[in-house]
């Protein structure tokens, strides 16, 4: 009876043992056959398919290397990749997140891998031809940490029943925005958490911007709020949008026909011709000193630092942003290429969507790039400052709160 | 009963002993490693400037507890969290007990309408908040189309600054007070009938019988209820995240989604930690208090 009590007992320990061992980390390198890279991204939404032909292309080009690519939504990428990552676990590649500032984070923790495979040539990453400012926005400490997965710039989206002729100035674009809100249609959608990229965009266009060049507040300056105050003013008195709205619920507003104008990326084109929207696309209009300007979005691909296999990784990184790779993508996607050498591609300037993209390529401007903390100073100052403001009014006391803290996260001292 | 109980440990000696241990191991071990050391650790954490990753963690000593209380947000979150539970349990044990003694009959009406109060209980939070969401949706919502028809304009309950913690206040207390009425339903049916009957006899009336024998007589209840669902209520996390994400400026924010926001959004681990051994504190208070007012020792 005692034997089988201590058997039974032991067997328990051992069965324990077997379930916590299972909680390891699994390793596919050995062996013989394609090396494995698994590459984790939030690439969800309408132009997912762009990013599926990259990976199936490279992997039919390259037979011994084996490439998957899983896509999940980027909080759960935000949540789970740092302590993948720091702890060795977690896939070889990954777009992070969609905000390009986040790869600041995994170089503070040395997460990710220097890229190093640059140059010329298909197998290397060109990074002479890729947008200056996106290699700049990856470069910390003159190191190059990750390549753009894409480039897209922002445009006008209008509902065509709506919107008979798009506006072509920003004094046209509150006109309108101010008229079409009627009948249960609001005149132009603005998100105020979750991805509020077209507020940076109405400010410029107003002639203001969120800091200066040494990274110091200037949304309270009177240039600041003078830029802010006409579209609280719509938001607020002329009800152009709804306060409160997701990015994602004020592009459902335009999907179900009830926006006349949203400001939104390519990735949104898809969509919306599913939802059966008759839309038409159109450059933002121009600022109020006469000269265009919108922003200009990426997200970043990067290298765990851990990876085991560190030269193959780099040579995905180098097809997907590839001239041949790139060139599919936007047609695919009408995603403007990220690469300068496809700028005067006969295809792509004939191709309506990716042309009016493209076009913008030269006026845009990334939000807050290497700005220190610039993910809380949008989460912490400048979404708070846009969700008072719409909400009570008062512009020149949100500001005020915002500059300092903007000023206290940058570590600027006036 | 006494003395086999003392008898008990006799009988396990030596290699029963032993063999009494390895059967504990499992559990131990399961115990220690995923529910001791992370306890520890979060303590540990707290007391550093701890982000994930970082090639060194600088101890801070109690820098994470006084920053939290400067913390503007934090005091936000924590009177939010209090707001949110004070006011769920008090209206969950009206309602619930209302429930309870309108429904506590044994027929088919009374267990139909006790089944659809308690089917929110079996859904989760997740799902509740995002029908709720859906629902209270001033373009595409139920309640915003109602209102509508009624000539009315619609209320973003979600979006409003005053509005947004009540309407959270009421989904909780929809979720739970199903959950609230079956337990005291269990508890009311516990009471012996001849208190009743004797009260009767006595000649005390329904409010009387109410505030001399069914009160007092659900304590154990009651008190095991309004524990479940402070604890509950102090820890919400899914049904704001989903619904508000702490917004509209941090006027939903609790506790739970402040430390997450701090601890997985912008990696500072040793100040979310932090928050989390303060909502501990929070806790183990208020239960000592609860404790006190059901007059917990003398209850049973």
């Amino acid at each position: 009876m005692r034997n089988k009590r201590a058997l039974a007992a032991l067997a328990s320990v051992a069965l324990t043992g077997l379930l916590v061992s299972g909680c390891g980390n699994s390793d596919d390198s050995s062996g013989s056959g394609p090396v494995s890279l698994t590459v984790w991204t939030g690439f969800t939404g309408g132009d997912a398919p762009g990013y599926d032909e990259i990976v199936s292309d490279f992997n039919a080009a390259h037979p011994d290397i084996k490439v998957t690519m899983t896509k999940m939504s980027w909080d759960t990428i935000q949540q789970k990749l740092p302590s993948a990552w720091v702890t060795g676990q977690g896939p070889d590649i990954a777009a992070p997140s969609s905000d390009p500032n986040a790869i600041a984070q995994y170089v503070k923790t040395n997460s990710v891998l220097e890229i190093t495979n640059t140059g010329t040539g298909d197998d290397k990453v060109n990074t002479d031809q890729l947008a200056a400012e996106l290699v700049k926005e990856f470069t910390y400490n003159g190191k190059l940490y990750a390549v753009p997965a894409n480039y897209a710039t922002l445009s006008l989206y209008y509902n065509k029943k709506l919107v008979s002729k798009p506006p072509t100035t920003v004094a046209e674009l509150q006109d309108q925005a101010a008229k079409l809100t009627t009948g249960g249609n609001y005149g132009l959608v603005l998100a105020d958490n979750n991805t509020i990229q077209m507020w940076p965009i109405l400010q410029w266009l107003s002639g203001g911007d969120i800091v200066d060049a040494n990274n110091c507040s200037v949304v309270s300056t009177p240039a600041g709020i003078a830029s802010l105050q006409p579209w609280v003013d719509l938001v607020k008195n002329k009800k152009i949008s709804p306060v409160g709205l997701s990015g994602a619920e004020a592009d459902s507003l335009f999907s179900a026909g009830k926006a006349a104008m949203e400001i939104n990326g390519p990735w949104a084109a898809p969509s919306y011709q599913k939802a059966g929207v008759d839309f038409g696309l159109a450059a933002v209009p121009a600022g109020a000193d006469g000269k265009p300007v919108t922003l200009g979005s990426t997200a970043p691909l990067a290298i765990s630092a851990k990876t085991k296999h560190p030269q193959q990784a780099q040579e995905f990184l180098a097809y997907w942003t590839s001239k041949t790779a790139q060139l599919k993508f936007s047609k695919t996607t009408g995603f403007p290429p990220l690469r300068t050498d496809l700028g005067d591609d006969a295809d792509l300037k004939a191709d309506p969507t990716v042309s009016i993209f493209a076009s913008q390529v030269s006026n845009a401007r990334l939000y807050l790039p290497q700005v220190p903390n610039a993910t809380k100073v949008d989460t912490d100052a400048y979404v708070p400052l846009i969700q008072t403001a719409t909400r009570d009014g008062d512009v020149a006391g949100a500001a005020a709160t915002a500059a300092k803290k903007i000023n206290e996260l940058t570590g600027c001292t006036q | 009963m006494t003395t086999l109980l003392r008898k008990a440990p006799a009988v396990l000696g030596g290699r029963g002993r032993a063999a009494g241990y390895l059967f504990m191991a499992p559990s131990l071990l399961i115990l220690g490693v995923f529910v001791l050391f992370p306890i520890g650790r979060s303590l540990w954490y707290s007391l550093h400037n701890w982000t994930v990753g970082a090639a060194e963690q600088p101890w801070t000593g109690l820098d994470n507890y006084t920053k939290l209380f400067g913390d503007a947000q934090f005091r936000r979150a924590l009177a939010n969290t209090l707001i949110i539970t004070v006011a769920s349990t008090a209206v969950l044990v009206v309602i619930g007990l209302g429930l309870a003694l309108a429904l506590q009959s044994e027929n088919v009406v009374s267990r139909v309408i006790r089944s659809a109060f308690f089917f929110p209980t079996v859904i989760s939070l997740t799902t509740v908040g995002m029908v709720w969401r859906f629902l209270l949706d001033p373009d595409i919502g139920l309640v915003g189309g109602v209102t509508r028809a009624l000539g009315l304009d619609p209320v973003n309950w979600l979006q409003s600054t005053a509005l947004a913690l009540p309407t959270v206040i009421f989904v909780n207390v929809w979720k739970n007070a199903g959950f609230v009425m079956i337990v005291l339903v269990a508890g009311l049916k516990a009471i012996p009938g001849e208190y009743y009957e004797a009260a009767s006899l006595d000649g005390a009336g329904r409010l009387q019988t109410l505030r001399s024998i069914t009160l007092p007589a659900l304590r154990p209840t009651m008190l095991f209820v309004t524990f479940m669902v402070t604890v509950q209520s102090l820890q919400l996390f899914d049904l704001v995240y989903v619904m508000t994400g702490g917004g509209p400026l941090d006027h939903t924010e609790t506790l739970v989604t402040k430390l997450y926001r701090d601890g997985f959004v912008n990696y500072e681990t040793g100040y979310a930690a932090a928050t989390s051994w303060v909502l501990f504190i929070v806790v183990v208070l208020v239960s000592a208090l609860q404790l006190r007012i059901f007059r917990y020792n003398d209850a049973d």
